[in-house]
C-alpha cells in the first residue's frame, strides 16, 4: 500500500484486548496481532476480513490462561525480563487490583509507625474521634431504623393497619376485627396481634411500673422466635377472657429480676395485683415487637381486660370501637405484600358492610415489615434526623481524614528522597503505593478499634440522656455485628481515602531533581497545593457544621424564650394511677382526686392545685370530634377534630392561664348539661369577632356542650406551633380519666415535690405513681429534641473545629519549617520578627479566608435541610452567620500564630546554613 | 521437574517453529509458521500460553526486542530454545522413530 497510511486495527477490539493482557505481554501480543493484521489487509479483499479476524482474536483471547502462566513464570523467575531498567515490583502486573499483603510489608509498616509515635498517636486519636462519632451515631440509627426483628424469615412479615375515618391509614385495629381476620385471611400463613401495656409489678417492696405486651397465643410460633426456657402460650390460654393468668418473661427481666434462675417456671409474679404463673422465658435476642423498647412481660390477649380494664372500664375484647392492637402477618409463600394489601382492602370493605356502626369509612392496609422501622408516621420524622446525624458525623470523619492526608503529604515530602532512591533502585510504583496504603490502612484500623471503644462509651453516655418519659424505657442500642462491620468498613475506607492521594503523590516525584537535591526550590510550591486545598476543605466543612450547631443553639435559646401560655415557674407534677390501685369505678376515682386536691390545698406551703388528664407540652395528643354549628368541616359528617383535656376546677388559676371571659368550672358542672371552656384560638377560628360564651357546640353523638368560658392559648403539642383551638371539659362529667396533678406554692419546686408526695402518701400509701417530677422536668421533655440537637451538633462542630485547627497548625508549621532559609535571609536583610510572623500567619489565614467564604456559601445553601428542626429563627440567621465565622477565624488565627511565632525566633545565621 | 519433560503435541510444534525461525522467532511469525508448514490454525494467545508453559518447563526463553514502527511502536518478544528444549525435541523424535521402526509397511495407512 504505497503512499497510504498503514491500516489500523479496530480500536475498540485493540483496547478490549489490551486491558485483558498481562502487562508484560501486552506489547508483544498486541504488536504481533497488529503486524498480522496489516499482513491480512489486502488491496483486493479490503479490510473487512482483517477486521473480522482481529475481532475474533480479541474475543477468543485466553486472558486468564495468559495471566496464570505469566504469574507462574514470575513466581519462578522474578527476573522475567522486561524492557527498561529492571524492577522488583512484580505485583503491579496484577490487573485486577488484588494486592496480596505480605507479612514483611506489614512488619515494615508497623516499624515505620512505631518509629514516629507522636504522629501515630495524633493520627490514631483523630481517626478514633471521627470513626467513634460515626460508629456511635450509626449504632443509634441501626438500633432504631435498621435492625430487623430477630425472627424467622423476616422478609415474609407484614404490618397490618386499620385506617381512621378521617383517612389516616396507619392506625391500630380492634380485637374483634383481628379475630375475624384470623379466620378469614387466605393470604397469611399466620396473623398475630399485640398491644402494649404499662402495669404495676409487685415483688415485695415498692411496686414498679413495667412495660409489657399482650399477645395472641401463637405470636412466638408465627414470628418464629424460640423460647429460652419453658413454652409459648397454648391455644386454650387465648380462648376465654380472664381465664388463664400466665406470663412469659422477657429475657432481660428474667436475668435482672429473677437472677436467670432456671427454676422460675411455675413461679408467680403479681401484675396489677393479680398473680400470673410464669410458663416461659423469651429468647435472648428477642426484646419484643417494638423496636428499641424492651418488653418485660408477655401476657395472653385474653387478659386484656384484667390489665387494661381499670383504665377504660369497658370490655375491650368485645368492642370493635376499641382499637389498640398492632397486627403482624406472615405471608403465605408466593404472596406479595401488595397482594395482601389488596386482600385486606377487600376484607375491610366486608367488615364495613357487616359492622357499619364501627367500621364504616375504614379500610385496612399492609406494609412489608422491612419497610417499617417503628411506625410509618414516626419513620417519616426519624429518617431525616438519622440522615442529618450521619451526614454530620460523616463530615467530621472527612475532616479527620483530610487532616491525616495533609500530615501524610507533609511526611511524604520528607520521604521524597527515600522514595526517589527506592524508585531509582528499581522499586515499582505500585509496590510503594501499596506499602504506603498499608501504613495508612493500619493506622485507620487502629483508629477504628479505638473509635469502636470510644463509641461504646459514647453510646452509654447517650443513653443516660434518656428522654424524660414517664415510663422506664430500656433502650436496646447495643453495638452488634452490623455496627462492627460498619466500623471496620469505615476504617478501611478512611485509610484508603486519606492514604491514596499522598501515596500517589509521594511516589511520583521527578526522580532526578529530587536526587540532585533541587527540590527545595520553586517546584515545591506547586506540590503544596493539595495540602492547601485540604485545609480549605476542612475549614469550609467545619464552618458548615459550626453554623449548623450555632443555628441549633440559637433555636434552643429561642425555644426556651417561647411563652407557652402558662406559668412555667416552680411547681411539682404528680401522676398517680388510682385505676391501677383498686379504684375501679368512676365514683371512687372522682372521690380520690377530690380528696387529694383537698388535702394538698390544706398543706401550708401549697397555694393552688391543677388537675388535668393531659398537661400541655406533655408529648401526648388527644383529640375529640365536635360538631360546631355554623362551621361545618370537610369530614364526612361535618365534625372537627379538636385537641382537648379534662380538668378540675382551679386548673386555669393554678396553671396561670388567663380566664378572658366567662367563668371557671365548678363542682356543679359534673352533673347536668355538659359545659366546656375553650381557647382564644378556638373562638377566633370558629366564631371570629363574636361572643363565644353561651354558645352550644355538640359531641359527635349530638349531645350539647355549652361554652361557659374563654381562656388564653397555650402551646399544646410543641413549642413551635401556632395557637391551637382547644376545648377543656370538666372531669367527672361522664368518665373520670387518670389525672396529672400540678401543685404550686411557696418554696422551690423540689420542696413542693416533697410536700406533694407526702400528702399523696397520706391519702393512699399504696397508690401506684407513674411519675413525679418538677415543672422544669416536665418542660424538659419538649426541649429534649432541640437540646439534644444543640448538644450533639455543638460537640461535633467543636470536634470539627479542633481538627481543622490542627490542620491549619500543621500547614503553617510545615511552611515555616520549609521556609527557614528564606525567612533567615529576610531577617538578615532587616525584616522584623513581627513582619516574619505576619507573613507566616498570612499564608495560613489566606487559606482560612477562602475556606471561610466557601463554608459560608455552602452553609447558606444547605441549612434549608434543618429548617424543620428550628424554632423561631430562619436558616440564614444573621447572628449565627456573623458569630460563627468570627469564632472560626479567631481559632484559626491562634492555630496559625503558634507555629508562626517560632519563625520569628529563627537565627538568621543558622537559617542560612540550613538546607 | 523429575525426569525428562514430556512434550505435548502443540508444544512440540511450537518448539519446532521456534527452532526453524531461529533469530526471527516471535509470536506472529510462529503463528504463521504453524499455519504454513503444520496446517495448524492457532490463535496468538494460545501460542503465547504454550510458549510460556515451555518457559516454565525450562525449555525455552524469551526477551524483549526493540520497538519497531511497523507494529505501532510495540516491542517484539523473541523466543529461543534452551538446550533442554532441543534435547526434549530430539528425544520426542527418537521415541517416534523407534515406534515407527516397528510399524510394518502399509500399516500406517490406518494409523492416521
Amino acid at each position: 500500500m504505497p503512499g497510504s497510511h498503514p491500516a489500523e486495527p479496530p480500536r475498540l477490539a485493540a483496547w478490549l484486548m489490551r486491558i485483558r493482557l498481562p502487562q508484560e505481554l501486552a506489547d508483544a501480543v498486541s504488536g504481533d496481532l497488529e503486524e498480522e493484521y496489516r499482513e491480512r489487509v489486502s488491496p483486493t479483499r479490503g479490510r473487512l476480513a482483517a477486521d473480522l479476524w482481529f475481532w475474533g482474536q480479541a474475543l477468543i483471547l485466553r486472558s486468564f490462561a495468559l495471566h496464570r502462566a505469566s504469574r507462574r513464570l514470575r513466581a519462578m523467575r522474578p527476573t522475567w525480563e522486561r524492557s527498561g531498567p529492571r524492577r522488583a515490583d512484580d505485583d503491579s502486573f496484577d490487573p485486577w487490583g488484588v494486592m496480596p499483603v505480605r507479612p514483611e510489608d506489614v512488619k515494615y509498616a508497623v516499624r515505620r509507625l512505631t518509629r514516629a509515635p507522636g504522629f501515630t498517636a495524633v493520627a490514631v486519636l483523630s481517626l478514633a474521634l471521627g470513626i467513634g462519632a460515626n460508629t456511635a451515631m450509626f449504632s443509634l440509627v441501626n438500633a432504631v431504623l435498621l435492625r430487623e426483628l430477630p425472627v424467622r424469615a423476616p422478609a415474609e412479615l407484614v404490618e397490618i393497619y386499620t385506617s381512621e375515618t378521617d383517612g389516616y391509614p396507619y392506625a391500630t385495629s380492634s380485637y374483634p376485627d383481628f379475630r375475624d381476620l384470623r379466620e378469614d385471611a387466605e393470604v397469611f400463613a399466620g396473623v398475630v396481634g399485640t398491644r402494649t401495656f404499662i402495669t404495676r409489678l409487685d415483688q415485695g417492696g415498692e411496686p414498679t411500673v413495667v412495660f409489657g405486651e399482650l399477645i395472641s397465643w401463637d405470636y412466638f410460633d408465627v414470628l418464629g422466635v424460640p423460647m429460652a426456657l419453658g413454652r409459648s402460650f397454648l391455644e386454650e390460654e387465648d380462648r376465654t377472657p380472664g381465664a388463664h393468668a400466665v406470663v412469659i418473661l422477657g429475657y432481660r427481666t428474667w436475668e435482672r429480676d429473677f437472677g436467670a434462675d432456671p427454676s422460675v417456671l411455675g413461679r408467680t409474679v403479681r401484675l396489677d395485683g393479680r398473680p400470673y404463673e410464669v410458663v416461659g422465658v423469651a429468647h435472648e435476642k428477642f426484646t419484643g415487637s417494638m423496636p428499641v423498647m424492651v418488653t418485660s412481660f408477655f401476657v395472653p390477649l385474653m387478659m386484656t381486660n384484667e390489665l387494661m380494664g381499670g383504665i377504660t372500664g369497658s370490655d375491650q375484647l368485645a368492642r370493635r370501637q376499641s382499637r389498640s392492637m398492632f397486627l403482624k402477618g406472615r405471608l403465605k409463600p408466593g404472596i406479595t405484600a401488595d397482594q395482601a394489601d389488596d386482600a385486606m382492602k377487600a376484607f375491610a370493605a366486608g367488615l364495613a358492610e357487616t359492622y357499619p356502626e364501627s367500621n364504616e369509612h375504614r379500610t385496612m392496609s399492609v406494609l412489608a415489615s422491612g419497610d417499617v422501622a417503628l411506625h410509618p408516621l414516626v419513620d417519616r420524622a426519624l429518617v431525616p434526623v438519622a440522615g442529618l446525624l450521619l451526614t454530620v458525623v460523616g463530615i467530621v470523619l472527612l475532616i479527620a481524614c483530610a487532616n491525616l492526608a495533609s500530615f501524610l503529604l507533609a511526611r511524604a515530602e520528607d520521604r521524597r528522597k527515600e522514595i526517589a532512591v527506592r524508585l531509582a533502585l528499581g522499586a515499582g510504583r505500585a509496590a510503594l503505593v501499596r506499602q504506603l496504603l498499608l501504613e495508612t490502612t493500619l493506622l485507620a484500623l487502629l483508629g477504628g478499634a479505638a473509635g469502636f471503644l470510644l463509641a461504646s462509651w459514647t453510646v452509654g453516655l447517650l443513653m443516660s440522656f434518656q428522654p424524660p418519659l414517664p415510663i422506664p424505657v430500656s433502650f436496646d442500642v447495643s453495638l452488634d455485628r452490623t455496627v462492627l462491620w460498619f466500623t471496620a468498613g469505615v476504617s478501611v475506607l478512611a485509610g484508603i481515602a486519606f492514604g491514596l492521594a499522598p501515596a500517589l503523590q509521594a511516589t511520583n516525584p521527578d526522580v532526578a531533581p529530587t536526587l540532585k537535591d533541587e527540590g527545595t526550590g520553586g517546584g515545591r510550591r506547586r506540590r503544596l497545593t493539595l495540602r492547601n486545598g485540604l485545609v480549605v476543605v476542612q475549614v469550609a466543612f467545619s464552618l458548615v457544621l459550626l453554623i449548623g450547631a450555632g443555628l441549633f443553639v440559637r433555636s434552643l435559646q429561642k425555644a426556651q424564650q417561647i411563652d407557652p401560655g402558662f406559668d412555667t415557674g416552680p411547681a411539682a407534677v404528680l401522676w398517680p394511677v388510682p385505676e391501677m390501685s383498686g379504684y375501679e369505678t368512676n365514683e371512687e376515682r372522682y372521690e380520690f382526686y377530690r380528696a387529694l386536691e383537698e388535702r394538698l390545698l390544706a398543706h401550708p406551703d401549697i397555694d393552688a392545685v391543677a388537675q388535668a388528664d393531659l398537661l400541655p407540652l406533655g408529648a401526648g395528643v388527644q383529640t375529640r370530634s365536635y360538631v360546631i354549628p355554623g362551621s361545618p368541616s370537610d369530614a364526612p359528617d361535618g365534625h372537627h377534630d379538636v385537641d382537648n383535656a379534662s380538668v378540675r376546677p382551679g386548673y386555669f388559676d393554678a396553671m396561670g392561664i388567663p380566664l378572658l371571659r366567662g367563668r371557671d368550672f365548678t363542682e356543679a358542672d359534673v352533673d347536668g348539661e355538659e359545659s366546656a371552656i375553650v381557647s382564644r384560638a378556638f373562638a377566633e377560628r370558629f366564631y371570629p369577632g363574636q361572643e363565644i360564651v353561651g354558645r352550644v357546640i355538640e359531641n359527635r353523638t349530638g349531645s350539647p356542650i355549652r361554652i361557659v368560658g374563654l381562656v388564653g392559648d397555650v402551646k399544646v403539642r410543641t413549642l413551635g406551633e401556632e395557637p391551637r383551638p382547644y376545648v377543656y371539659h370538666m372531669s367527672g362529667h361522664g368518665a373520670v380519666p387518670g389525672m396529672q396533678v400540678v401543685v404550686r406554692g411557696r418554696g422551690t419546686d423540689r420542696a413542693l415535690l416533697e410536700a406533694a408526695r407526702g400528702v399523696l402518701r397520706e391519702v393512699d400509701p399504696d397508690v401506684v405513681v407513674i411519675d413525679v417530677k418538677t415543672m422544669s422536668e416536665h418542660l424538659a421533655l419538649m426541649l429534649f429534641p432541640p437540646r439534644m440537637a444543640a448538644l450533639l451538633l455543638s460537640v461535633f462542630g467543636g470536634l470539627a473545629l479542633t481538627l481543622a485547627a490542627v490542620g491549619i497548625y500543621g500547614v503553617v508549621s510545615y511552611a515555616v519549617s520549609k521556609r527557614t532559609r528564606e525567612l533567615g535571609i529576610r531577617m538578615s536583610l532587616g525584616a522584623s520578627a513581627a513582619d516574619v510572623v505576619r507573613m507566616a500567619v498570612g499564608g495560613g489565614m489566606r487559606l482560612v479566608m477562602i475556606g471561610g467564604v466557601v463554608g459560608v456559601l455552602l452553609s447558606a445553601a444547605v441549612t434549608w435541610a434543618i429548617a424543620g428542626f428550628l424554632y423561631g429563627i430562619g436558616t440564614t440567621d444573621v447572628v449565627t452567620f456573623a458569630a460563627i465565622p468570627g469564632l472560626l477565624s479567631a481559632v484559626a488565627l491562634f492555630a496559625a500564630y503558634l507555629p508562626a511565632r517560632r519563625a520569628s525566633a529563627v537565627d538568621p545565621v543558622r537559617a542560612l546554613r540550613s538546607q | 521437574m523429575a525426569g525428562k519433560p514430556r512434550l505435548g503435541d502443540l508444544e512440540e510444534l511450537v518448539l519446532l517453529a521456534v527452532l526453524r525461525l531461529g533469530a526471527d522467532a516471535y509470536g506472529a511469525r510462529i503463528c504463521r509458521e504453524l499455519v504454513d508448514h503444520a496446517g495448524r490454525s492457532v490463535s496468538i494467545s494460545t501460542v503465547y500460553v504454550t510458549l510460556m508453559r515451555l518457559e516454565e518447563k525450562g525449555l525455552a526463553r524469551s526477551w524483549l526486542g526493540e520497538p519497531t514502527g511497523r507494529r505501532g511502536g510495540k516491542a517484539k518478544r523473541y523466543f529461543a530454545l534452551r538446550p533442554e528444549g532441543e534435547e526434549a525435541l530430539r528425544s520426542t523424535r527418537d521415541v517416534r522413530e523407534r515406534m515407527w521402526a516397528g510399524v510394518p509397511d502399509g500399516g500406517g495407512a490406518h494409523a492416521g
